[in-house]
């Protein structure tokens, strides 16, 4: 990426963040969303192990730390691009970012980078100093850190892309929360955002496998708590995920190509 | 007689409002069926989850995978009910209040929280809940043989209808507030994400949590105190069930009466 394009759309980051002033509400609404999720999962799996089950080898505090640990990449993933998206199109405001002489879904990655960083800051950090506060969890490795963070990067384009795509499925339909609650459920049990995919029976973990979305929570969190073979190991988790990420970059490429041709605006 | 003929009244213009909503609903079927759909997933996610933990250990909390299944379905009933005829209480937290829209539902001749409600009777998507949680019900309570004697088969709708009453004043309470603070979404939201808690065993969490979903925010009536029952015969809390619920829905209507007294309509 030149600083020409750099600066192209830095402005369509600048104007996110600034918008973002007007829904702090919805920071809240994230954080409680995220505390009640991990409270309930975490109770659910303390009462596993009370009854003496020790699920896909992992001990309690290194299952708290993913269950926790996943809602924040949710968090870091929820960009705001679905509804934006979903919603231009609803408003037929498509019509103006048409004339814009940049690439569209170029520019919602722009715009949705800042929501995912002040998710990740402002609201991932207070839910989990409270959980760290409460509950016993698992300090991860300096390369574990390390390697997370390089997968949180990608699970990031992931996430991007499947929100992309569900904005544009706008296009289609005018029931758009009702997709958002599909994609939500579906998503997140697939991602391993409720349940990490070892727990999984021999079959739902295959699919869950063979889908992008574990990418998103699953292969980071594999990373960051030690659960790989050697280097190797390590490194196919990324190249799985890297794969993911620009596979779905094109599809959603293509998708916003199809979706501009039978784009139809009233009036204007 | 006129408490009987207003009663009438009412009831012949929810069924007719309700036909409409029916009209409406074969307008967008696409819709309906992602809304519906959506929350069918999401509860087929839940149920995954709930089988996952039921792989390690035999039962949690002192609840059986078949009792845990039975709560979470009746959970669903008054859930369902209440989306279907309460769900413009989110439209009055998020925006009626702010842009002046809500006078609309003064000057009709019938009272203003029926008038409100009504514009979105029988919202399709609750249908997925109601649907997928008898059939929950159902499921569970085949494999359970449940003694089903004459007296739990009388009281299980009124407990469903309680639970309906307490979801329907808390969503109506939270929404009032939109009346001094112009948007209570964010407030509301709060309030029905921890409804989230309700669907599982409460002898899972911390005890202060558990006094918060029984006293504070009665979400325990609507789901554990009723399946207790139903499931092993604890009545003794049942008593509270009413007064709560007899409470509850004076306490939303009282608030509700005095926002609607303090509110002003915008100058235009």
């Amino acid at each position: 990426m030149t600083a020409a394009t750099l600066r192209r759309y830095a402005p369509f980051a600048v104007g996110s963040l600034q918008s973002l002033l007007r829904y702090r509400s919805m920071f809240l609404i994230n954080a409680l969303t995220a505390t009640t999720a991990v409270g309930v999962q975490v109770a659910l799996w303390r009462a596993v192990y009370a009854g003496g089950g020790l699920p896909g080898g992992y001990d309690l505090p290194r299952l708290t730390t993913y269950v926790l640990l996943a809602q924040v990449l949710a968090l870091f993933q929820s960009n705001r691009v679905d509804e934006e998206v979903a919603g231009e199109v609803q408003r037929g405001d498509i019509a103006v970012s048409l004339l814009r002489p940049v690439s569209y879904p170029l520019a919602r990655f722009a715009a949705g980078l800042p929501v995912s960083l002040t998710n990740a800051t402002l609201v991932a950090v207070p839910v989990v100093v409270l959980y760290a506060l409460s509950l016993p969890l698992s300090a991860p490795s300096p390369e574990g850190v390390l390697l997370f963070g390089c997968s949180a990067v990608l699970s990031l384009v992931i996430g991007f892309g499947v929100n992309l795509l569900v904005g544009l499925a706008g296009f289609v339909t005018t029931n758009i929360w009702g997709v958002r609650v599909v994609k939500d459920s579906v998503v997140a049990f697939f991602a391993g955002q409720v349940v990490p995919l070892a727990l999984m029976p021999g079959p739902l973990a295959a699919v869950a496998r063979a889908l992008p979305f574990q990418g998103m929570v699953d292969g980071p969190l594999r990373l960051l708590l030690g659960r790989y073979h050697g280097p190797l190991g390590a490194a196919a988790i990324l190249g799985v995920q890297l794969a993911w990420a620009a596979a779905l970059s094109g599809l959603a490429a293509l998708a916003w190509r199809g979706a501009v041709r039978r784009v139809e605006v009233l009036g204007g | 007689m006129r408490p009987v003929s207003t009663t009438v009244r009412y009831v012949r213009l929810t069924w007719q409002l309700s036909a409409v909503s029916v009209h409406r609903l074969t307008e967008y079927r696409m819709d309906f069926l992602l809304g519906a759909g959506g929350l069918l997933l999401r509860v087929v996610c839940q149920v995954a989850v709930i089988g996952m933990v039921f792989r390690q250990v035999p039962e949690i909390a002192g609840w059986h995978y078949d009792q845990v299944l039975f709560l979470l379905g009746f959970s669903l009933l008054p859930r369902g009910l209440d989306r279907m005829f309460t769900d413009q209480l989110w439209i009055l937290a998020r925006k009626l209040v702010q842009n002046g829209e809500f006078f609309r539902y003064l000057i009709r001749p019938v009272h203003p929280l029926f008038s409100l409600l009504s514009e979105r009777f029988l919202y399709p998507d609750g249908f997925g809940e109601l649907l997928t949680g008898a059939g929950l019900v159902w499921y569970a309570a085949g494999r359970l043989t449940l003694t089903a004697d004459t007296t739990r088969l009388l009281v299980a709708p009124v407990l469903v209808l309680c639970g309906t009453l307490i979801l329907a004043s808390i969503k109506t309470l939270f929404a009032s507030l939109a009346f001094w603070t112009t948007n209570s979404f964010p407030a509301l939201y709060a309030a029905n994400q921890l409804g989230d808690f309700s669907g599982y065993p409460l002898d899972l969490y911390h005890p202060s949590l558990r006094w918060l979903l029984t006293w504070l925010l009665p979400y325990a009536f609507t789901a554990y105190v009723p399946a207790s029952y139903l499931l092993f015969g604890r009545a003794r809390p049942l008593p509270w069930l009413f007064a709560v619920t007899a409470g509850l829905v004076a306490l939303a209507l009282a608030v509700w009466h005095r926002g609607v007294d303090r509110y002003e309509m915008t100058g235009s």
